[in-house]
């Protein structure tokens, strides 16, 4: 703001006041000065009225003391004063008393008893009333004295009329108005009302000094009063205003409006007068502003770090350009300037940009973004972001518009080559023999792949609804869920190698080996990751390797024990040979060489046996492609019975057979009768001495495999001691001479041949149990 | 002073045999022949028995083995080890039996059959010289 601007409307709202000011004033003055005159007029009317009442009292006195004065006779004599005094005093309300002064003593009065007390005195011999007494003998006129302290008491004036007979003066005729009455004739009371007031003075003849007699108001303000002199009495009567300011008090209040209104008015003026100061100001810093804003408009365009074009929207001719937009080009200024924004556009893109534009042009939009290819200058194409915003505000006719041009052939490349990475990935993982699963932490399924359904037969798979838990096979399920719960405290962490049987669709158990991985924190997965491939074929070569290297270990054992038994009974028999034939060589008696010739016949029989023994287990276990067959083992077991039938009977055994009639096994047919005449001769043979013998034999499916269980009540084998030997060869647990350790050992050996197995419960003195559990 | 010995083997070819190799050695002045090996524990039993100054203890036997015999007699005898013996004689040329005989503090030495007079012999003289060791401390 400047200050000539500033100082002006103050100037004139100061002006402007103190000139309202002056006006009001002035005319207020005028009121001020009407007031006052009607006042004084009022005042001078009320005060005539006055003057013409008493006046009317004074000339009724002086007509009875002209009456009175005629009954004074040449002599001097007085006449008839009782009867004329009574007259004039009864009929006339203004006159209280009438006197006859001769000689200035008063000689007769009337009413005598009030005034009695004034008889005989001489009123010109006293100094404070003969002056006015002279006055009235000195123009031989009649004279009012007072108003005065009268010796009879109250206050009145005295009209005196001087008499003269034969022009010496005789004395004074004299009428006595108490100055209550003479007041009240004058009508002051009613005239004065409360506006105003009267006042009743006169010079006090002795001192010159004016005397009041009416109120208190003793020291009277003359500035605003009216006076008349009443010449009779030498009196002055006033009338004051009771409130002499009453007129400016009127007007001070409207004064104080007008300072109020002219100071408003000053004010009003003043800011009126501002207001166009204020706006030029306002312009003016707008402009500058503008000027700013234009300026660092111009340096976003020039410097941006994206391209910018300005372009007109009706003939779509480049306007101007930024350094960014002729890079992204490889057009220069002056050569894009005027150029048809359409040149430089890629052909198949164009279409939507013009029909964007002309919908921009026609005021539908007001601004609208496009992926689009632009052509540079060297022919490549380039792929960018438009943005294209109108430049003309809102209502009006189109002009032209700014475009922002990004590049973006590198995002849409990386882009592209996303895609092409997740298509590839996804073949990949659609293609592969390996499920992939993505459940979320609800246990839903969140992806699955396209193998889930190959491998498995389901579309999907649910964990929630413990779905996935009831597919997988008993033994193996508390596996999962085990690894589960580790995944869930490990993010991040891949449990691979969880080996489990799943049922699939076709209910069929098919061996899975499944890596999780818990990758919840992972949002882009937000899950857990199953993978899992079917690995039944692998699994189940696996397994007939654990079982051949099984069955090997074993084969190898049974070498071993063989091998052992075979060295340990041949060499027993080899060594005594060789004992006996040293023993031979040395011994010199005949009889004695005989002897060891004949012992030399038991060992190679014994040797004999051994062989025999041996050989058979051999045949037992080198036997591969023995014959097997499915047998009734109820069938089997009726035969071996009859078999024993003869020892039975003679040793009393009780049998109790439960083999059910479907009981069938794949069996060799003599490996199974030796196996039953094995378990039930040594049952019948090894009974308890005090006690017949009872066995029964059950067949039942356990694991879904047949079992067949021998138990007796028989003598018992301490297991605890024999344990691992029972079924070892040529182990006897009794001192029985018939036991040769033979029978077990080739029970078993045919029982695993045909793929079974053998157990043994037993307790020494109860009884024992054998199981055979068949493949 | 009087030397003892015990033969317990179930052969009883090897008993003939061991009883006349022991008769040639004259090693020994009393013998005593189990071919059960219960019936050591039955004789056990009666209250004058003692146990031999050399046991001839096969290994695979019916009923119990060698090794099992040891451990049932160490239960009896705690002493065993100091008051006898024992040899172990079998066919087994196994190596197994032969570590596993080296096991027990009971067991003298492991022999392989056939025995020689030689061999009884020898072993008369060693425990023979033991002895007198043992009662000259």
């Amino acid at each position: 703001m400047s200050p000539t601007s500033s100082r002006k409307p103050k100037l004139v709202g100061l002006l402007a006041a103190i000139f309202f000011f002056a006006l009001g004033f002035f005319m207020l003055w005028q009121r001020y000065q009407i007031l006052l005159e009607t006042r004084d007029r009022e005042m001078t009317g009320i005060i005539n009225v006055v003057e013409k009442n008493i006046d009317q009292s004074l000339k009724y006195s002086y007509s009875a003391a002209l009456s009175l004065a005629l009954q004074i006779d040449r002599d001097g004599k007085i006449k008839d004063f009782e009867r004329i005094a009574s007259e004039l005093v009864d009929e006339n309300p203004n006159i209280d008393a009438v006197q006859m002064v001769p000689a200035g003593v008063i000689s007769q009065v009337y009413p005598y008893e009030e005034n009695k007390d004034v008889i005989g005195y001489n009123i010109l011999k006293d100094p404070t009333r003969n002056q006015e007494a002279y006055i009235a003998i000195d123009s031989r006129k009649m004279f009012f004295a007072g108003p005065l302290e009268l010796r009879q008491g109250g206050l009145a004036i005295v009209g005196r009329l001087p008499v003269f007979i034969e022009n010496e003066f005789w004395g004074f005729s004299a009428v006595l108005i108490k100055f209550k009455n003479l007041i009240d004739q004058s009508g002051v009371e009613q005239l004065a009302t409360d506006k105003y007031r009267f006042q009743f003075s006169k010079i006090d003849p002795v001192g010159g000094k004016e005397e009041f007699f009416l109120g208190d108001s003793k020291n009277l303000d003359k500035s605003y009063s009216e006076e008349i002199l009443m010449p009779d009495g030498d009196w002055r009567i006033y009338i004051i205003p009771t409130e002499p300011h009453q007129p400016l008090n009127a007007v001070i209040p409207v004064a104080f409006l007008i300072l109020l209104m002219s100071a408003a008015l000053g004010w009003i003026i003043y800011n009126t007068m501002k207001q166009p100061a204020i706006l030029a100001a306002k312009v003016r810093k707008q402009a500058g502003e503008l000027a700013k804003s234009e300026l660092q408009f111009r340096a976003i365009f020039n410097q941006a770090a994206i391209g910018m074009a300005r372009v007109d929207s009706n003939s779509g001719l480049i306007l101007e350009t930024n350094k960014k937009f002729q890079q992204l080009l490889g057009y220069s200024n002056s050569e894009l300037v005027y150029m048809e924004h359409t040149n430089i556009s890629y052909s198949e893109d164009k279409d939507e940009n013009i029909q964007l534009m002309n919908k921009l042009r026609n005021t539908e939009i007001r601004e609208y973004n496009l992926k689009k290819r632009l052509v540079r200058k060297d022919g490549e194409i380039i792929w960018i972001k438009l943005n294209v915003s109108a430049l003309w505000s809102e209502g009006e006719k189109a002009t032209s518009h700014i475009a922002l041009v990004e590049d973006i052939s590198a995002r849409v490349k990386a882009q592209k080559e996303r895609a092409e990475n997740e298509r590839r990935f996804r073949s990949l993982v659609e293609n592969s023999s390996e499920v992939i699963l993505i459940i979320d932490s609800n246990g839903f399924t969140r992806y699955s792949s396209p193998s889930l359904e190959r491998i498995t037969g389901y579309k999907e798979l649910l964990v929630a609804e413990n779905e996935i838990f009831s597919l997988i096979h008993p033994a193996d399920s508390s596996i999962l869920i085990e690894k589960f719960k580790e995944c869930r405290d490990n993010p991040g962490v891949a449990f691979p190698g969880i080996k489990m049987r799943l049922q699939t669709k076709c209910v069929k158990y098919i061996w899975v080996e499944a890596t999780i991985t818990n990758l919840t924190l992972d949002k882009s997965i937000g899950g857990y990751v199953v993978n899992f491939r079917d690995i039944t074929g692998k699994q189940e070569a696996e397994l007939n390797l654990v079982r051949s290297y099984d069955f090997v270990m074993e084969q190898n054992k049974r070498l071993l024990n063989f091998a052992y038994i075979v060295s340990h009974n041949l060499r027993s028999h080899s060594s005594n040979l060789e004992s006996i034939l040293e023993l031979y060589g040395i011994e010199e008696c005949e009889k004695e060489r005989k002897n060891y010739i004949s012992l030399l016949h038991n060992v190679s029989r014994n040797l004999d046996e051994s062989l025999h023994d041996l050989n058979e287990v051999v045949s037992i276990n080198n036997n591969l492609d023995i014959n097997v067959e499915t047998l009734q083992v109820s069938d089997y077991l009726e035969k071996t019975l009859e078999v024993l039938q003869l020892q039975i009977k003679r040793k009393n055994v009780r049998i109790k057979s439960q083999v059910p009639q479907d009981m069938k096994i794949i069996f060799n047919a003599s490996y199974l009768e030796s196996i039953l005449l094995n378990f039930l001769t040594n049952a019948i043979r090894y009974s308890h001495p005090d006690r017949d013998p009872e066995i029964s034999v059950k067949g039942y499916m356990q694991n879904s495999s047949w079992v067949l269980e021998i138990s007796d009540n028989g003598i018992g084998i301490d297991l605890k001691k024999h344990g691992d030997k029972v079924f070892g060869l040529y182990k006897t647990f009794t001192d029985r001479k018939d036991s040769r350790g033979v029978g077990l050992f080739i029970t078993k050996n045919q029982i695993n041949a045909m793929g079974g197995k053998v157990a043994v419960e037993s307790e020494p003195g109860i009884g024992s149990t054998f199981k055979v559990l068949f493949k | 002073m009087i030397k003892s010995v015990w033969v317990i083997d179930d052969d009883e070819i090897y008993q003939m045999i061991i009883k006349k190799l022991i008769g040639r050695s004259q090693a020994f002045d009393e013998e005593h022949y189990y071919k059960c090996v219960l019936d050591v524990f039955k004789d056990l039993e009666s209250p004058d028995f003692q146990l031999p100054d050399v046991i001839f203890l096969d290994i695979n036997m019916p009923q119990m083995d060698g090794w099992q015999f040891i451990e049932r007699l160490r239960e009896l005898c705690p002493d065993l080890s100091a008051k006898c013996n024992i040899y172990i004689v079998s066919s087994s040329i196994a190596y197994s039996d032969k570590e596993r005989a080296k096991k027990y503090p009971e067991i003298s030495n492991f022999l392989s059959k056939p025995v020689s007079v030689e061999v009884i012999t020898e072993i008369a003289e060693a425990v023979n010289k033991k002895t007198r060791c043992r009662d000259q401390a």
